[in-house]
Parts: structure tokens; sequence; C-alpha cells
């Protein structure tokens, strides 16, 4: 879903890049409060975790596979907006050493899958959470919902700015595109719920570490 | 996957790689930027940037073979988007052919558009290939500071790439660790096991930085990068 420099306008990409901007520069001032300077490794040691747990992938119909985003996952992890510069350090990192994603289109790669995924999976996240008064189930069902959540809506969008940018007409690629990442999401999401399953039972304080209580000692 | 799957060629001399990374950075940066605003008739300025692009190729003295194995990167993208826009984009047809009951109609207009697009991505990932082959990774992060780029970033990113190695290599262990546990496994149970593969390798990989982290304390860490 990374998209490569050529695909997009300019117009898109600016804009894309000031709205991924605007976003990162909140983050690093919403998560300063949580973590401090002093917490830089732990972030970056997070932003490796998701770039290691991409790594896992797994089969698609017709021979082709996908792989795991984790957006919402970080989201759920570590809080929406530390989830955002983890999920911006990894897109970052993989344009410039990797080439995966170009680096005009960097900004809106960060816009689709760190501010979109990270924040609509989050939101869902909470929500269902919230309304199964934060029982295991409810968490779980909202990870999943989460997860498939962020993996649509970031396709979607991927989608939109390719049809603003007029390389292909919307009427088309939405639904077919729109339908393929649907189903990718399902094992996203499945991932995801699965995930936070395993932390829930092992380490719940760290799932709560984050949001709630400010790291002792600093 | 191989550790110096990144920094491999960075370490070669040549005029390329000697250049200070803001410059390449910088000039990277706008070879993209010109790229992209090139309209799709001007033949003259697409072999300017060709011609460009060959000179600091041959200078880089990069392997040709490597830097065109790292550009199939955009390969996935352009088939899941690109090979698209020939038959939906409406103009005048060019042929028209059909695959069991469907018939398929490619279009001047549509065929021009996806070559544009593809000569446009290519080109630019090439530059991309170019910079981040004769650079290593901590001078792209200086230069980028220095142009820039907030120092907590700069800071994670530092970090992140240091272990990136590290939990690759956890990956591998959790993988490996599953292969042998579970023989002829079901494939539906597959989104499960992931899930608790990344569930555990994100408690390892906290436990890890917090150790990191009192470590780097321990000998006197206060925030700045020394």
């Amino acid at each position: 879903m990374h998209i490569p420099d050529g695909f997009i306008n300019i117009a898109t990409a600016a804009s894309t890049y000031a709205a991924s901007t605007g976003a990162i520069a909140y983050a690093v001032k919403a998560t300063g409060k949580q973590l401090s300077e002093k917490r830089v490794p732990l972030m970056g040691v997070m932003a490796a975790f998701i770039f290691a747990a991409q790594l896992f992938d797994f089969p698609l119909l017709g021979g082709t596979s996908g792989h795991f985003l984790g957006a919402a996952l970080a989201a759920i992890l570590l809080g929406p907006w530390a989830g955002l510069l983890v999920m911006s350090c990894v897109l970052i990192i993989q344009s410039l050493l990797l080439q995966d994603g170009g680096i005009i289109a960097l900004g809106a790669n960060i816009f689709n899958m760190g501010v979109i995924g990270c924040l609509a999976g989050y939101l869902i996240y909470r929500g269902v959470s919230s309304i199964g008064r934060e029982s295991r189930a409810a968490r779980l069902a909202g990870s999943f919902l989460g997860g498939w959540f962020s993996i649509t809506a970031a396709a979607l969008a991927t989608t939109g700015e390719l049809a603003i940018s007029s390389v292909s007409p919307q009427q088309v690629m939405l639904p077919v595109i729109g339908s393929i990442y649907a189903v990718i999401g399902l094992v996203e999401g499945a991932i995801t719920a699965a995930a936070v399953s395993l932390v829930l039972t092992a380490r719940p304080d760290l799932i709560l570490a984050y949001r709630l209580a400010p790291e002792k000692g600093d | 996957m191989e550790h110096d799957f990144l920094d491999r060629y960075s370490k070669l001399d040549s005029p390329i790689h000697r250049l200070d990374p803001r410059v390449k950075f910088i000039s990277a940066v706008v070879f993209v930027l010109a790229v992209a605003l090139t309209p799709a008739e001007q033949y003259a300025v697409y072999a300017a940037l060709v011609g460009l692009l060959a000179v600091a190729l041959v200078l880089s003295h990069l392997p040709l073979g490597h830097v065109a194995k790292r550009s199939l990167v955009i390969i996935p993208f352009v088939v899941l988007v690109g090979l698209f826009i020939p038959f939906i984009k409406e103009g005048t047809p060019a042929f028209t052919f059909t695959i069991v009951w469907w018939d398929l109609t490619v279009t001047r207009e549509g065929l021009a558009v996806f070559l544009n697009t593809l000569v446009k991505a290519w080109l630019s990932i090439l530059c991309l290939i170019i910079l981040s082959s004769t650079t290593s990774a901590t001078r792209l992060f200086q230069a980028m500071q220095r142009l820039g780029l907030p120092e907590v970033m700069v800071a994670v990113l530092s970090f992140m790439y240091r272990y990136l190695f590290v939990l690759q290599e956890e990956v591998m262990r959790l993988e490996r660790a599953r292969q042998s546990r579970s023989f002829g496994s079901d494939r539906r149970r597959l989104p499960t096991t992931l899930g608790h593969m990344a569930g555990s390798l994100f408690i390892r990989s906290y436990e890890r930085g917090e150790r990191i982290y009192a470590a780097m304390l321990a000998r006197g860490y206060d925030g700045t990068a020394r």
C-alpha cells in the first residue's frame, strides 16, 4: 500500500505532507507529557518492533501474500499519538532506506497508514471497548474491528489520493481496492486481536502504562 | 534477512559517496520533484533527467544489477494500481481483446498515462536508490537533522535503526519456534498464531527497551545524544 513517487500529483503530495507534519507536531507535543525525551530509546525500540512485526506475512488468494501493518496495534498498545510517531518513523525508514514508498509520496503514506491508520483504528477500539465496559471480550472485539478498519480506511484514502491525482478513475478503483483490502483487513484484525489478547494475559500493565500512569522514576 | 542488506554499498569510495550528505539529500528531493512536475509530452526534459541519473549512476560505482533489483520494489503497486489505467481511462481505443467473456479495450490516453506514471515512478526510485546506497543511514539522519528534522525524531530514528537488526533476529527466532512446533498446522489458525507472535515480540521489545534505557541512565544518559 506504500505509494511510490510518480503516482500522486504535487498538490495531493503537498496537502498530505502538510496534514501529516501537523499531526506529527501535535503528536510530539502530546506524547511529550507522557514520555519525555528520556523515553527516546523506548520509542526507538518500539518503532523497530513495528518494523519487525511487519515481516509477518500471510498467504492470500492466488499465490500473493499480504503483510501485517500494525498501525492499529501500535495505537492500542502505545496510545494513538505515540503510535503515530512510531508508524511515521517506520515509514520514513522504509522510504529512505528501502525505497518502500516514495519521498514525495511520504506525506501521503504517513497520512494514510500513520494518521488515518492509527487514529481511526484507535477510535474504533476505544469506542467498542467503552461500549463493552472495558471487558476483555470488548477490548478484543475492538482490537479486531480497529485493525480491520485501519486497513480498509487507509486503502480507501490511498485510492482517493490516486483518484484526485487522476491516475485512476475513482468509480472503478474504489470498490475494487476497497473490497480487496476489506478482506486483507480481516487478517490484520485477527492478528491485532490475538496480539492484544496475549499482552492482556501476560503483561496487561504494558497496555495501560502509557495512557494512565506516567512512568515511575522519571 | 541479511544484516548488510541496508548499508552494503555505502562504504564504497566514489565521487558520489564523498559528497556532503546534505547536498545529496537536497539534490535527490529536487530531482524527484522535477520528475513529478515534468508534463508527459516533454521528452527533452525526460532525456535530460535520464542523462543526469545515468551520470550519477556511473560515478557512484554501484553495481547495476543491485540497483535494478532494488528498483523492482515498485512492481506490486504498479500491478495493483497501474495495470487498471489503460483499460478504464476513456479515450480513443488502441486495441481491444477478449478474455473469456470480458471485452477489454485499451485506450491510447490510458496507455499514455500508464507509461508516464511508470517512467516517473522508475526514475524517482532509481534516484532514491542512489541516495540510500551511497550514504550510510547515520549520515543521512545527521543531514536531515541539519536540514531541520526535529532532534527527537532523529534520535528515535537512530535508535530504531540500531535495533532493527536485533528485533529481526527475534522475529527469526519466533518463526523458527513456530515452525518446529506446528508441523502441518491449520492455515486458518495462522492469523492467531502470528498475532501471538506479534504480542510476545512486543513484550520482548518493550522489556528490551526498558533495559536499554536503564543501562543508558546508569552510564549518565540525560536525554541528549553525544
